[in-house]
């Protein structure tokens, strides 16, 4: 971990911006390693249902035989069950496979986050730009709802839409709702590298040189917003991932039998001491995909943007 | 001065109307029926329509809304005869689960909820602060990495992760501390104190761990401002130039940040509350929620909101304090 | 119980937690919670447990929730009716406070018998005894028993028990006493006796009179729904503070007087119950009872993961109470609506429920008995006939070869609805219906708005997952509740959640209602279950048990039959009151 502010080495000719990000990403191991965690999840997400045949089981499937009835429901063998049937053992009481259901749960985990994720950066990034660009009544208005967003209980209002809703697509519903109080956020940061990038003389150049507001938008400014923009929206996933956690920690995340990290901590929760591995392993895949985003992000934000923008 | 808080004022009051409309539009908009659920195993259409009355249901939204908010300033009056329960200022109904009136439901709650915020912020700041400084100050040094590496994997993980731990470690296991079961400040300092433990070491660990990143690069970055070069140019002993100087600007973003979460939790810390069993705010709401008690959920979300605006507008006084280049 | 069940159990008895037992093999599962005699669970069932109590100290309740109602106007749960009638307040009848089945007899309580009828159990009369009073002294009357029945018809008191409602002549359009109106059908001709003039017969009337509906509320202090925090104390204890999901603390009623009174033993001096802790939590508190909470109980039952720290261990075991709660969960489908209105898509989903999941989500046979039939044991005089001899596994076979004779060969998709606390029984009837092809997409439903929704016939899923208790040992609360058509109603439906609508059922309740010979009555109603059982309208599930561990210092713990298996609090109270602290 080295959130260190080097400067980046004297340039060297022929090489842009982007190139030299890259070569000092390359340069650190924290970032090798979170990068290679968090491929290593996206690729067990997107290859769920391969690995999960590979594991021979659905999520979905009972398996009594690698269960106890008489003792609740407990595991049989060491471990919580692990063997060469069941890789991470089962889930108590149902005897469903845990392999299958954290290699699901991540599919649900990740897909709620990173939906929410872009969801989040493009509505901030617009409403950010829009405000700094534009100013005047458009800089009100937006700031306005900003702020009226910020003061928004959002874990509270979050559990509260999500358990009134009843009929409709649960994944679709909780990327929704978690993007709808993250933009404000990233809409400040790019609002206030926007305001200052509107006045350089490249873009006073373009402007006089006849160009469109969307054309300076989309050529001037919004490359000039990006770093801080990739930056801020690594660090916003691990929040998602989180966030969608914790929604369905309380039970008013995914509908049942669908898989969540979230959903699977909860449930494990109260066999903790019964049934420790059940407990363990899905929050270990958490703790480490919202740590290895969180590195990733911090070495990105030291690159990309090393001075300020961050509040 | 004046006139910046008069129309700070007037913002905060008009976040908190904005609020309590999009909450109101959003529970009595959708499909469920409180008086259904209040009318019990065996329920006639007739006494279901007449229980809607009573609860005022048959009124249109806006008129339900009306009642509402003027009935916040003006008290209300609720059903007829001998049973009319009458809410004086500030009114904000009653449960629907339990006829306590919702103000008082908030107000008996509120002092476990304060209780749990503001021990667990106390330890957050001193962690968090103290932490964040030293690695700010010994920067790039293996100190500096060893707090960052902590800071970062605690803030990775969850506060039911952290809870489920330390009741497992402290009390199943070890038996230091008995299970957690509120009793309040007044009555016994010693048992409010060693029962709030847990709660309070597992939610500050979780912010600590976010406080001493922020206060880190906060402080790097100010370390490296003119003006420290020049205090420290001056000869000034390096303690007050950290202290005076440094800390004091450092501490800008810091208090925004402590601000929102502080006001956030105040208004109840649903997870840890409800892993801890602490009878909060924050476990009347998840309460609230699941039976459809809608005055109570509508006012756990104004409170809520609240705490968070007045925390915003507080600091913001604060910062004209803390930091002499702020004019108001 | 067969061989593998056997073998786990021992194995895992004598293994350490967390190894549990593998060397299971072989065996096909049969219904092993069924033969009480080897189920660990059961070695307390009709026992007192703790011996006879000593007087005095603090008896600890530990609650994960508040009480639904304590209003006696509102109180229709079974658990909260135990509470408030056996502590705060008296009804005209009640039942005894013995163990076992003895529970389920009646005995007379605020009154001198358990009543006298006329006019061929339409009119019935009630004398209340000499000298009993409230918490403050004055005494109780025939009117204050009126008075508290004419409560329950208030939409400001919504939740109570609908008797009065549905047997009181003139009842219709009635909304409480508030405005000032009385029912006439109820007569007070003097202070100690009080007639109910009914509509139609009900020869089992005392039986509804155990109801905290004829529990006595003095005008005076009727407050209305607020009456709900503070109910007026006619019993051994009363109020003395209420913080509504927090605490609730209950102190000696000294105006009660015990010689009036043959049921109540009010041992502990004061009762306390903390409310809203986490359910595992209390279960890990009572399994180690340690300090203040050897004094203690559980209110809710013993979670199914919490399970495996009790049956191993032979000390925590004899302090578990595992009565059965006598309800039948059942899986009902709509019988009204397609798929539904085909036997053989109903008979299919009877042929593909694998019970014996459902009962290992349940907690497993320690904690259940599975069903084959759907009244309880208690009305088979012991035990549930099995006409039809599906394995309790399912046969998928033979439910995929019903649901090509019914045209459906590829299963159909369809939804249920489940109370929250079903959750893990639910996803076991998903995964089983799923192997025949039919796919169920499961909708959670608090408690507290469960009967609300599902009693919405018009708008409610197809399937719902809920159980029905007879009210106290007689066919006829059972059979005419659960499938007489002419019960149905569209909103605020209950009892009959198939909507099922048969004459030939119809007919033969209203032949056995007008039996005059019980036992051949109960007969005749054990014959009916079975005729209905064949045309499948709900799958007869499992009977949960009420598990409760109980501190080391609690005295005359049992499980009362009436109440669900709730523990009796007419009769608990500590071995060694100066143990109990405070």
């Amino acid at each position: 971990m080295t959130t260190t502010l080097v400067k980046p080495p004297a340039p060297v000719a022929g090489r842009g911006p982007w190139q030299l990000a890259r070569a000092e990403l390359r340069r650190r191991t924290s970032v090798k390693i979170s990068l290679a965690v968090v491929v290593l999840f996206l690729l067990m997400a997107a290859g769920a249902p391969l690995l999960g045949a590979l594991g021979g089981w659905s999520p979905d499937a009972f398996d009594k035989t690698a269960i106890d009835p008489y003792l609740g429901g407990q595991p049989l063998g060491p471990l919580g069950g692990i063997s060469a049937d069941h890789w991470l053992g089962v889930e108590p009481v149902t005897g469903r496979d845990l392999f299958a259901r954290v290699v699901y749960g991540a599919q649900v985990s990740l897909l709620i986050a990173l939906t929410a994720t872009a969801i989040v950066v493009v509505a901030g990034t617009a409403a950010g730009i829009a405000a700094g660009y534009f100013g005047g009544r458009t800089d009100t208005v937006l700031s306005r709802l900003m702020d009226l967003t910020m003061s928004f209980p959002s874990l509270i209002f979050m559990i509260a839409m999500m358990s009134v809703a009843k009929d409709v697509n649960r994944i679709l519903l909780m990327t929704a709702v978690i993007g709808l109080f993250g933009w404000p956020g990233i809409a400040r940061v790019v609002r206030g590298q926007t305001l200052s990038l509107k006045h350089r003389e490249y873009v006073d150049a373009a402007r006089v040189g006849g160009s469109g507001p969307w054309r300076i938008l989309t050529r001037d400014i919004l490359p000039g917003v990006a770093g801080p923009v990739i930056a801020y929206t690594t660090l916003v996933v691990p929040g998602m991932i989180a966030t969608e956690a914790a929604l369905s920690y309380l039970g008013v995340g995914v509908r049942p039998p669908t898989p969540s990290w979230g959903q699977m901590i909860a449930e494990s929760v109260s066999f903790y001491d019964t049934d420790p591995m059940y407990f363990i392993i899905p929050s270990t895949c958490l703790f480490l995909t919202v740590l290895a985003f969180t590195l990733l992000g911090d070495a990105l934000r030291d690159v990309l943007d090393p001075r300020g923008s961050r509040t | 001065m004046t006139r910046y808080l008069a129309r700070r004022i007037l913002g905060v009051i008009g976040v908190l109307i904005a609020i309590a409309a999009v909450t109101f539009t959003i529970f009595y908009v959708l499909p469920s029926d409180p008086a259904a659920a209040a009318c019990g195993k065996s329920c006639s259409a007739e006494r279901l329509e007449a229980i809607r009355a009573h609860m005022g249901l048959d009124q249109p939204l806006w008129r339900q809304f009306w009642d509402f908010a003027s009935g916040i300033f003006t008290g209300r009056t609720m059903g007829t005869g001998q049973y009319a329960l009458h809410c004086g200022f500030p009114c904000l109904g009653y449960s629907y689960e339990n006829s306590e009136s919702v103000w008082s439901l908030l107000m008996d709650r509120l002092p476990v909820s304060a209780s749990l915020a503001l021990g667990a912020a106390v330890l957050w700041l001193l962690l968090g602060l103290s932490a964040g400084v030293a690695a700010a100050l010994r920067k790039d040094t293996f100190t500096d990495r060893a707090l960052m590496v902590g800071a970062v994997a605690a803030a990775s993980m969850p506060v039911y992760f952290t809870s489920v731990m330390l009741i497992y470690g402290l009390i199943r296991v070890a038996g230091l501390l008995p299970y957690p079961q509120y009793v309040s400040l007044a009555s016994d300092p010693v048992h409010w104190a060693s029962n709030l433990l847990l709660p309070w070491i597992a939610l500050a660990i979780l912010y600590a761990a976010m406080y001493a990143r922020q206060s880190r690069s906060s402080m790097i970055e100010t370390m490296a401002e003119p003006y420290i070069r020049t205090a420290r140019a001056k000869g000034l002993p390096r303690r007050t130039v950290v202290v005076k100087h440094g800390l004091r600007s450092a501490m800008t973003p810091i208090l925004t940040l402590f601000g929102m979460d502080l006001g956030g939790l105040l208004a109840g810390a649903v997870i840890t509350e409800s892993i801890f069993g602490l009878p909060g705010i924050g476990r009347l709401f998840y309460g609230a929620l699941s039976t459809g008690d809608q005055p109570v959920i509508l006012g756990v979300t104004l409170l809520a909101a609240t705490f968070i605006v007045v925390a915003n507008l507080a600091v913001d006084l604060l910062y004209a304090v803390v930091d002499p280049r702020v004019r108001l | 119980m067969n061989k593998r069940t056997c073998t786990a159990l021992a194995v895992s008895l004598a293994a350490t937690l967390t190894l549990g037992a593998a060397g299971c093999s072989g065996g096909k599962h049969t219904g092993a919670g069924e033969e009480g005699g080897k189920n660990p669970a059961v070695a307390n069932v009709g026992k007192v447990v703790g011996g006879t109590p000593v007087k005095g100290g603090t008896l600890t309740v530990l609650s994960n929730q508040d009480f639904t109602h304590l209003d006696p106007a509102r109180n229709w749960v079974m658990s909260d009716m135990d509470f408030g009638t056996r502590l705060l307040y008296r009804t005209l009848v009640t039942y005894k406070a013995v163990p076992g089945t003895g529970g389920g007899e009646l005995t007379p309580d605020l009154a001198t018998d358990l009543g006298t009828s006329s006019n061929g159990a339409r009119t019935w009369t009630f004398h209340l005894k000499q000298g009993l009073t409230y918490e403050d002294g004055s005494p109780i009357t025939a009117q204050d028993v009126k008075y508290n029945v004419e409560r329950s018809f208030s939409p400001d008191l919504p939740g109570g028990a609908d008797y009065a409602a549905r047997y009181l002549t003139g009842a219709e359009g009635y909304q409480g006493p508030a405005q000032g109106k009385h029912l006439d059908s109820i007569r007070t001709p003097d202070d100690h006796t009080i007639v109910f003039e009914l509509r139609k017969p009900f020869a089992e009337f005392p039986n509804a009179t155990v109801m905290p509906t004829f529990a006595p509320v003095p005008k005076a202090q009727d407050n209305g729904p607020k009456y709900d925090n503070r109910p007026f104390s006619s019993g051994p204890y009363k109020v003395e503070s209420y913080q509504r999901n927090k605490q609730l603390t209950l102190v000696r009623n000294t105006h009660w007087d015990p010689a009036t009174d043959q049921v109540r033993k009010a041992y502990p001096d004061r009762i306390v119950v903390t409310m809203g802790l986490k359910a595992t939590q209390i279960d890990d508190r009572l399994i180690a009872s340690q300090g203040a909470d050897a004094s203690a109980v559980s209110w809710g039952a013993l979670r199914p993961e919490s399970a495996s720290k009790v049956l191993p261990n032979a000390s925590v075991r004899s302090r578990l109470l595992a009565e059965s709660t006598n309800c039948t969960d059942m899986v009902q489908m709509n019988t009204g609506r397609a798929p539904f209105t085909d036997v053989k898509v109903r008979q299919a989903v009877m042929y593909a429920l694998d019970k014996d999941a459902v009962l290992t989500s349940s907690g497993g046979p320690a904690f259940n008995d599975l069903s084959t039939a759907y009244m309880p044991a208690t009305l088979f005089d012991g035990k549930q006939p099995d006409t039809l001899k599906i394995p309790t596994t399912g046969d998928v076979a033979k439910a995929k070869e019903l649901l090509k004779e019914a045209g459906k060969p590829g299963g159909f998709e369809t939804k249920m609805t489940v109370s929250t606390g079903d959750k893990g029984r639910a996803e076991a009837i998903q995964e089983s219906l799923a192997k025949a092809g039919i796919k169920v997409t499961i909708e959670t439903v608090d408690p507290s708005a469960f009967y609300a929704t599902i009693g919405d016939t018009k708008n409610r899923t197809d399937v719902v997952y809920t159980g029905w208790c007879p009210d106290y040992p007689s066919g006829s609360t059972f059979l005419p509740f659960v499938f007489d058509g002419r019960y149905i109603k569209d909103k605020g439906n209950q009892g009959n959640q198939s909507l099922f609508r048969d004459d030939a059922t119809m007919k033969r309740v209203d032949e056995i209602s007008a039996m005059t010979d019980a036992k051949a009555a109960s007969r005749a109603w054990q014959q009916l279950d079975g005729e209905i059982l064949a045309k499948a309208p709900t799958v007869p599930v499992l009977v949960r048990r009420w598990p409760l561990v109980l501190g080391t210092n609690i005295a005359g713990g049992y499980g009362q039959t009436s109440f669900g298996g709730q523990l009796d609090y007419a009769t608990v109270g500590l071995k060694n009151p100066a143990q109990s602290g405070n």
